[in-house]
């Protein structure tokens, strides 16, 4: 096997063999008595075509194939450069197709393939509890510190096991202070994720001992940031929360874990006491399997062990056993039927695209035909034209490639910034080598996809006929049908993507319009947390909220102003069982549950959360005052049913739990949405702020109402909460507005791809259509013609025209309405409040298609109208 | 390979193979020298196409039966001689029993009678 590079030689040296052979035989010759002229002629005479000769030999050296996909390939590329407009449109059509599927997949591989960036991912899990109660379900529920305990102590099979929970601190000292993301971990939290930092060292067992944790673990990130990458940082004592912490150990650059916005790891430092404690659950649990373990046989082992602890422990761990996750699988899972959805849609979107290629080739194959027809009698093979329609059409598949992936790289980029915050491990997206070689690949299957019809369509019938009849007639019929049969595919397939765009965006009006039980508008919120010595005890907490609402309410164009523990529409929120007086004790496990808030007062009054009945809380709702609380409708109608709920009383805990003292309900408020507009309101109970002393109760969230631009605030409200404390850090300064169009953002992200599938879907189908019509014309041009000729009026034409075109759309929305209904209901997870199958969507796309594929034959039906018979059948 | 001229070559094939390197068995040669051979071998009855002479060499030389080197010829001048290989020998022995086998066939089926007794 010898490669193109050394053909040139190996060619020189084969003519110079043949050379010498001439020169041999002349000089035979001329040892014969011929002259020496006559002697070479007749030599080359006797030798035949020297160039013939060369050729067929060199035919046996084995990479011909090479050869003539070389020149192939030249020949494709002077086509493509002959044919501008041809190209233009081909490669911008398969760039679109292209460059859509190669970015949905760089998230795909990125979100449900790649492992991620730590050692032996695969024996890295998540712990879980699962519960199964009457009243509450949850595979994933958050262990509680007991469980984590017993399970890491008592389990054989995991390496190591650490828990970690999310936090914020305020971070001040030197400059602005700043509120940094980071967790509280368990001491083997590093040891599990097999990480070692690049500065000093991780924390030691002891440091997760309450008073010894006074450590903190930064990462690359903030050592940039915040201390100028000065190596000296370790042995440095920040503030976090105002208390003092000595930095131990710097992480490596990139290194995250779990989330990316963490920058620093502090020691939990539990107590023997809390982390005896069943009953609150909080603790996220991760561990690293023993090499050759299963997940199977961790499973069973945690099975046995959940058993033996729901028989030690019946009041907190009654229908629960453990769920163990891979953490690979953690992550993509819950993101996994929406990505493949999306995936199969850019799918879609790839085969219109190779659809509508197909249509442009087959239409330029009748122009093409007399120079295909020229180079069959000159003797190539049926086959070898054949391979070079298709070299052709691969190449345009690559052109296409080359500028999707341009493409990719914007869209890459802004999925980065969209998907952010609601697709994990959005910072890792890029095009990289798996992400280019799907690329490629792709290109080179839809070159194949679409040439191999139109290349065997071109290099059927037979070369006499073509040559002699001119230019139209024959093979054109069949290649109508093809194109006709395409343009039915293209429209069924855009049918699917529309519909499924459709009912995104039904679905996402309707989210639009949930009732959130609170008004948006108008409210400017933002997060400050009193944390540290300074705050802590209630009193102080209590006095600076009240300083800070005074200082707010006293701004010009501020309605009302009131401080939260989450403010709606976030994910973060707690849940705490009750009991109601009277109520007979509950079995084990069932204890009724109830999500809560602890709030100022006027926080209802600035939300616009409406009060059903009885009092807003006051700041005079003091500790040595009647213990109070709110309650909302949903709450009220499931636990006092046909009752008044006002003066009853309830109390946190189970019916043991005597040490919380008995709340009067004083007020019932509407239901407002609080995890996101979709999902429906909880039983929620809101305790004043004022007579809720467990620092789990620190507000965090602020909200301001005012009659202006909310945003015009925002200094103002910054400078208030200054004037109290300059240590705190005033940040996620956002108006609800932007709270609740982020809280819609993954939905709004599917909505804008789908739309974008479905806009291209709708151009490609138009345009396929456009083109066929457009060709039917050209060749029925004196058909038409005879039809004017004998009598039939321009209406009748063009409506010949039109039905041709609204016969192909009719038969692809039928088949494409067939297709989505099958297909839909994929997207159940995706949508909200529609069927998958939601016939005003479905009717509503049929008929958009069906004026789309008329519209796209108006023009070609006029054409049909203005035909003069006479210049028609003279045409011929 | 080279479907448009297999079959001109096809037509010798087997026999010019045989010929050339059983023309090569008595020591290496240039192009024209085993076309000369053959000539002069055959008492000037078969005359080989160079269209089929090169490329079967070529071919040959492919299969690693001969082997080629560029060489000075007696009056000086750059030629390409080719020589038989170790496998090339093997290949001249099976060709030519294949090729008495079947000449001995032909000439049984052309003169029946030859063979005897049979009939």
């Amino acid at each position: 096997m010898k490669f193109p590079w050394q053909r040139d030689r190996k060619q020189q040296e084969l003519e110079q063999e043949l050379q010498s052979h001439l020169r041999m035989a002349a000089s035979d010759r001329m040892g014969r008595g011929e002259s020496p002229s006559d002697a070479a002629q007749s030599a080359r005479r006797e030798f035949g075509n020297v160039e013939l000769v060369q050729q067929v030999t060199s035919d046996q050296w084995g990479w011909r194939w090479l050869e003539e996909l070389l020149q192939d390939l030249r020949y494709g590329a002077r086509m493509l450069r002959k044919n501008p407009g041809f190209t233009f449109v081909a490669v911008l059509t398969l760039a679109l197709g292209i460059g859509a599927n190669t970015a949905i997949f760089s998230v795909v591989y990125t979100v449900l393939v790649k492992t991620l960036p730590y050692p032996q991912t695969d024996r890295l899990v998540m712990l879980y509890e699962d519960v199964r109660l009457p009243n509450y379900q949850n595979e994933r529920n958050e262990p509680s510190p007991g469980n984590f305990y017993d399970w890491a102590k008592q389990s054989t099979l995991f390496a190591n096991t650490a828990a970690y929970r999310n936090r914020s601190w305020n971070l001040s000292g030197e400059g602005e202070p700043i509120r940094v993301e980071g967790e509280l971990v368990t001491s083997e939290f590093f040891a599990t994720l097999q990480i070692q930092p690049t500065l000093g060292r991780v924390f030691a067992v002891e440091e997760n001992q309450p008073g010894n944790s006074h450590v903190v673990v930064i990462s690359d990130g903030l050592l940039q940031s915040r201390f100028g990458s000065n190596p000296q940082v370790l042995g440095q004592k920040i503030l976090l929360d105002g208390e003092s912490h000595t930095i131990v150990g710097v992480m490596p650059p990139g290194f995250h874990f779990p989330d990316p916005d963490d920058q620093l790891w502090v020691p939990m430092g539990m107590s023997p006491a809390e982390l005896g404690n069943r009953g609150s659950h909080f603790l996220l649990v991760f561990a690293r399997l023993q090499p050759g373990i299963t997940l199977t046989r961790a499973q069973a082992e945690l099975n046995s062990l959940a058993k033996h602890l729901t028989e030690l422990y019946p009041a907190t761990n009654t229908g629960q056993t453990v769920n163990i996750v891979s953490l690979q699988e953690d992550i993509a899972g819950p993101v996994r039927p929406t990505l493949l959805v999306v995936m199969a849609a850019a799918g879609l979107i790839l085969l219109i695209v190779c659809a509508n290629v197909a249509n442009l080739l087959l239409g330029r194959a009748s122009v093409r035909r007399r120079e295909i027809a020229v180079r069959l009698a000159l003797g190539a093979g049926q086959s070898r034209i054949a391979w070079q329609l298709l070299t052709e059409s691969v190449l345009l598949a690559l052109l296409g490639c080359a500028s999707g992936l341009l493409l990719a790289r914007w869209c890459v980029a802004g999925l980065k910034l969209l998907a952010a915050s609601i697709l994990p491990r959005a910072q890792e997206f890029s095009l990289n080598a798996p992400v280019l070689i799907f690329s490629l690949a792709l290109s080179l299957f839809a070159g194949i996809v679409f040439g191999v019809g139109p290349a065997l369509q071109a290099t059927r019938g037979s070369v006499q006929e073509t040559l002699k009849s001119g230019t139209r007639e024959s093979p054109a019929g069949s290649r109508l049908r093809m194109r006709s049969l395409l343009v039915i595919l293209e429209t069924a397939l855009g049918a699917v993507v529309v519909i499924g765009a459709g009912l995104l965006l039904r679905s996402f009006l309707r989210i639009e319009h949930v009732p959130l039980g609170f008004e948006p508008q108008g409210v400017l919120t933002f997060r400050v947390i009193p944390r540290g010595e300074r705050y802590a005890q209630l009193a102080q907490r209590v006095t600076f909220y009240q300083q800070v609402l005074e200082r707010i309410q006293a701004q010009p164009g501020v309605k009302s102003a009131a401080a939260v523990s989450f403010i709606p529409l976030t994910l973060a929120r707690g849940s705490k069982g009750f009991t109601i007086e009277g109520h007979m004790p509950t079995a084990p496990g069932q204890i009724p549950m109830a999500g809560y808030d602890v709030v100022t007062p006027l926080y209802f009054a600035t939300m616009h959360i409406h009060l059903l009945q009885g009092r807003d809380l006051s700041w005079s709702d003091a500790p040595q005052t009647q213990p109070v609380v709110m309650i909302n409708e949903v709450m009220a109608k499931t636990y006092w049913p046909n009752q008044d709920p006002l003066g009853k009383h309830i109390r946190q805990g189970g019916p043991d739990d005597s040490e919380f003292p008995w709340l009067t309900i004083t007020g019932i408020v509407a239901d407002a949405r609080e995890f996101d507009p979709v999902t429906a309101a909880r039983p929620t109970m809101y305790f004043p702020v004022t007579q809720f002393a467990d620092p789990g109760g620190i507000l965090r969230d602020w909200a301001v109402r005012t009659n202006d631009d909310p945003r015009t605030l925002a200094a103002n409200v910054r400078a208030a909460v200054w004037d109290v404390d300059k240590d705190l850090p005033v940040t996620r300064i956002r108006t609800m507005e932007e709270v609740r169009s982020m809280s819609v953002l993954s939905p709004r992200l599917n909505l804008l791809l789908f739309g974008l599938f479905a806009a291209l879907a709708l151009v490609l189908a138009s345009v396929g259509i456009y083109g066929v019509t457009a060709y039917s014309v050209a060749q029925r041009t004196r058909e038409i013609g005879i039809r004017i000729a004998l009598g039939a009026t321009r209406n009748e034409v063009a409506r010949l025209v039109l039905r041709q075109g609204a016969c192909l759309a009719t038969v692809g929305v039928l088949l494409g309405l067939i297709g989505a209904f099958a297909l839909t209901r994929l997207m159940a997870s995706m949508i909200y409040g529609v069927s998958a199958a939601d016939p005003l969507t479905f009717f509503t796309v049929a008929f958009l298609l069906a004026f789309v594929a008329l519209a796209a034959c108006y023009i070609p039906a006029r054409r049909a109208m203005r035909v003069d018979p006479i210049i028609a059948l003279r045409y011929e | 390979m080279a479907p448009r001229y297999q079959n001109r070559i096809e037509l010798l094939q087997g026999t010019l193979d045989l010929l050339i390197l059983q023309t090569l068995q008595w020591g290496p040669r240039h192009g024209y020298g085993i076309s000369q051979a053959i000539r002069a071998n055959s008492g000037e009855i078969l005359q080989v196409d160079t269209g089929s002479l090169y490329p079967a060499l070529h071919r040959l030389e492919r299969q690693k039966w001969i082997a080629a080197d560029w060489k000075l010829s007696e009056n000086k001048q750059r030629v390409r001689v080719y020589r038989l290989t170790a496998r090339g020998k093997k290949q001249l022995l099976s060709e030519r029993s294949r090729w008495e086998q079947l000449s001995d066939a032909i000439a049984g089926v052309l003169s029946p009678a030859r063979r005897g007794g049979q009939a």
